[in-house]
């Protein structure tokens, strides 16, 4: 396990988008690729609209990433990746979708999300290494809305951040997903590798 | 062909959950009995067990509550079956009154409990640590770290429970048995028929007169098992050097993970501990005089810690200990934080780790869902009690009914105390009380509570929050559900039936989302004394879509006459609706057609979903 060496991901969307499922298919990806995975998921919220976050961690024993030990942050909404940010090794990577779910105290007028400006600008004070893409819109133009983590999963493996590319998350859609499925999902990942070489 | 976990597929790798590996451990050792109270983290153990169930070849109960549960498993033991027994940390509470009774009358068939514990709290109203309970009780303890022990362990527990006669303890943390790792298979053992029971008086009925020996052959049986601990293949020492980590649980795999970020690998002797009680004392003797200096890695308690200075002190050893103090007793560790408390042992300086600034943003609390059924019994009991009646809640996803507008907790305990807490609440300056419980939790601890307000006439307003299933930890079954994901309920009992057998004759049953039925219940009951219960019956609709694979036929719209008033946004906090320049308004597709802003407010229209 020491010969490989370490790589944290940090993940973090918004409970029913479908981070959970995110973060197996590329733990299984990892596995598939020969190298040791660990995954992490903290659930038992997720059905009421809070924060979910899960890892994925290649080379290490632990599930878990304290602040500071992530080398790449995937955030699903744009606020949660900006919350996320402790999580992140300084000039570590990042992915984010650009498409807010506001809150409930959003929704409701009482409080305000930051501008994409602002997310982009604290993002850019911490690392010089980021990647938006309006994930749901790719997610809902390849046929379901929560394909759009895949777009996102997708570019994640083309930026070439990770031991292996996109044509092994491809394998892990077609040998896991139901059959009804994998067509939109492996849409979804070719337009967001597309989104990321746009 | 048989789903993965239950085939008999040894040298097979599969990515499993740790809740799951669990269930594929128990299968290989040749479980015959499973019993449960679903609980987060350790629900996916039940409720895996429960969907291979038609295919398995055990027998699996949800049983009502943990006490229940154990007390089914103990049955079954004594009865020669391969037993495994799941709950919570907080369950084991429930349950300890039949545990510590297990430890003396042994487990022939082999008896396995999971205990989830949940440093951190993610949720869970404490972070106990249930590793104490194997010492009150005089249980063995087994502590994975990783998917692949988590399923080693629930086989080899089963396998020596079965093997010394005494139940096991196999202690997660929620870590554990919410992460991902690959699974290799091991052969699946034929469960067979139990033996079944053989009398033995002596032996299984604690009267004093046997309970004294029974207290001598359980201290007997621990010597046994620490015997085991001594050559268990999850007790380990490695590295080399002067300066020593003991460790056990998840801790394990931090200080792996620690060791190999900061280069200090080769200057630290490790002691892991996977079978962590009894203490294998001679291994943990020769490791403590091989080291002059030792951290001690454990989340939450000292136990280990306490063990090792015991034992240095007993031999006259004076090496330094550290562990609580360097790190703390509350939360979960991380990495990091272990890293830097090695490196100071080590006398190295901290790791330099450089994070970004947290930012200030909106938080994201959970919320009752769109179309939550709470959420009409809440606004309504507000509107007839205000802030004039003190909430008594319980645990459920009803819980989050303590978030603004509707406010609806004051206090809460444990399962169950919704209404006993409530009646010593109301008796104690005579306030108004009402006391909210879901219908799980009903039959979980409820039913005691009722009998009591009944027979020392207390006065209360119960209402139970009857959703049709066990919502908050995934839509288990409980005692009145009508279907569950394997088919209908064929006998299901009648919370209107319970509460007036136990003697309460002030009963109304209400759909909370026909807000003037629900509001002229409660005025009609506020005007009443003594125990009233009203039922608040509506299925939680996240269940209604999934098991009764319906969805309401209509949704909610926002006219253009909407003034802007926005009481609906206020006073409901839908998660559905939202505002928009100046107006309210419904987003189609999260709204589940409940219908209950069109009756607070009359510029809410309904439409046909999808129009």
């Amino acid at each position: 396990m020491n010969d490989v060496k370490p790589i944290r991901i940090f993940m973090t969307g918004v409970g029913g988008q479908g981070t959970l499922t995110a973060t197996t298919l590329l733990a299984k990806t990892v596995l598939a690729s020969g190298l040791p995975v660990t995954s992490g998921e903290i659930h038992g919220m997720a059905q009421r609209g809070g924060v979910v976050e899960s890892t994925v961690l290649i080379g290490c024993k632990s599930p878990k990433i304290g602040h500071g030990e992530a080398d790449i942050l995937m955030g699903f909404e744009p606020m949660e990746t900006v919350r996320a940010l402790p999580y992140l090794k300084r000039g570590g990577l990042v992915l984010s979708s650009t498409e807010f779910m506001p809150p409930l105290s959003v929704a409701m007028g009482k409080q305000e999300c930051p501008t994409m400006d602002e997310v982009r600008e604290r993002i850019a004070a911490c690392t010089d290494k980021a990647y938006y893409m309006a994930s749901q819109t790719i997610g809902i133009e390849a046929g379901a809305v929560q394909s759009g983590n895949i777009a996102l999963l997708g570019a994640l493996c083309a930026t070439g951040a990770l031991p292996f590319g996109p044509e092994a998350l491809e394998a892990t859609i077609k040998a896991n997903l139901p059959a009804k499925i994998q067509a939109v999902n492996l849409k979804a990942l070719a337009m967001g590798v597309a989104a990321l070489e746009a | 062909m048989a789903h993965p976990l239950l085939a008999d597929t040894p040298g097979q790798t599969h990515l499993l959950l740790g809740n799951e590996a669990i269930v594929r451990g128990a299968v290989e050792a040749g479980l015959q009995v499973a019993t449960c109270y679903p609980g987060t983290p350790s629900s996916e153990v039940p409720d895996t067990l429960f969907r291979l169930s038609p295919d398995g070849k055990y027998t699996f109960e949800y049983s009502v509550n943990e006490k229940v549960a154990l007390e089914v498993a103990g049955g079954a033991t004594l009865s020669g079956a391969m037993t495994l027994c799941t709950m919570k940390h907080v369950g084991v509470n429930v349950a300890a009154d039949p545990l510590m009774t297990l430890c003396y009358t042994g487990t022939p068939g082999g008896l396995v409990l999971l205990s989830a514990d949940d440093p951190g709290c993610h949720s869970s109203q404490n972070e106990q640590d249930n590793r104490y309970y194997a010492r009150i009780a005089g249980m063995p303890v087994l502590e994975p770290a990783t998917a692949q022990e988590a399923k080693d362990m629930t086989r080899d527990g089963l396998l020596l429970s079965k093997k010394h006669g005494a139940p096991f303890l196999l202690r997660t943390t929620t870590r554990v048995n919410h992460l991902r790792g690959s699974v290799e298979f091991g052969p699946v053992t034929e469960p067979g028929t139990p033996e079944g029971f053989k009398r033995n008086p002596s032996k299984f009925v604690p009267i004093p007169a046997f309970s004294r020996p029974m207290h001598v052959a359980l201290l007997e049986r621990l010597e046994a098992l620490r015997a085991e601990a001594e050559t268990s293949p999850y007790n380990t020492v490695t590295g080399s050097g002067t300066i020593g980590v003991a460790c056990s649980g998840i801790s394990r795999a931090y200080v792996a993970d620690a060791l190999a970020a900061s280069g200090l690998g080769d200057t630290v002797r490790v002691l892991e501990l996977g079978f962590s009680n009894p203490l294998p004392e001679t291994m943990c003797l020769d490791f403590l005089k091989s080291v002059s200096k030792l951290l001690v890695v454990e989340e939450l308690e000292p136990i280990l810690e306490n063990d090792l200075r015991v034992l240095a002190q007993k031999n006259g050893l004076s090496l330094e200990i550290m562990g609580k103090g360097t790190l703390p007793a509350n939360n979960e560790f991380n990495v990091t934080m272990v890293e830097n408390a090695i490196r100071e042992l080590a006398g190295a300086p901290a790791a330099a780790v450089e994070t970004c600034p947290a930012a200030e943003l909106p938080m994201r609390p959970p919320n009752l869902c769109a179309g939550c059924p709470h959420r009409g019994t809440y606004f309504a009991a507000k509107k007839v009690f205000g802030d004039d009646a003190v909430y008594s809640s319980d645990i459920g996803c009803y819980t989050l009914g303590i978030l603004p507008p509707l406010q609806a907790a004051d206090f809460l305990l444990c399962m169950g105390s919704s209404i006993s807490a409530g009646c010593g609440a109301a008796r104690a300056a005579g306030q108004t009380v009402v006391a909210f419980i879901g219908d799980s939790t009903f039959f979980h601890s409820g039913l005691t509570g009722v009998a009591n307000a009944v027979f020392n006439q207390h006065d209360i307003l119960i209402v139970v929050l009857d959703n049709r299933t066990t919502a908050m930890t995934g839509h288990q079954p409980n005692p009145s559900v009508d279907r569950t994901i394997l088919g209908e309920n064929d006998s299901p009992l009648s919370i209107e039936a319970a509460v007036r057998g136990l003697g309460v004759t002030e009963v109304r049953e209400v759909n909370p989302f026909n807000q003037k039925k629900t509001l002229a219940a409660f005025e009609e009951l506020k005007e009443l004394s003594g125990v009233r219960v009203l039922i608040a019956k509506e299925p939680c609709p996240l269940f209604t879509r999934r098991v009764y694979k319906k969805t309401a036929p209509q949704v909610a719209y926002v006219a253009d006459s909407c003034a802007g008033r926005f009481d609906c946004l206020d006073k409901l906090a839908c998660p559905a609706m939202y505002k928009s320049g100046g107006k309210a308004a419904v987003n189609p597709i999260l709204c589940n057609g409940c219908m209950l802003c069109l009756q607070i407010c009359g510029h809410i229209k309904a439409k046909k979903r999808g129009s």
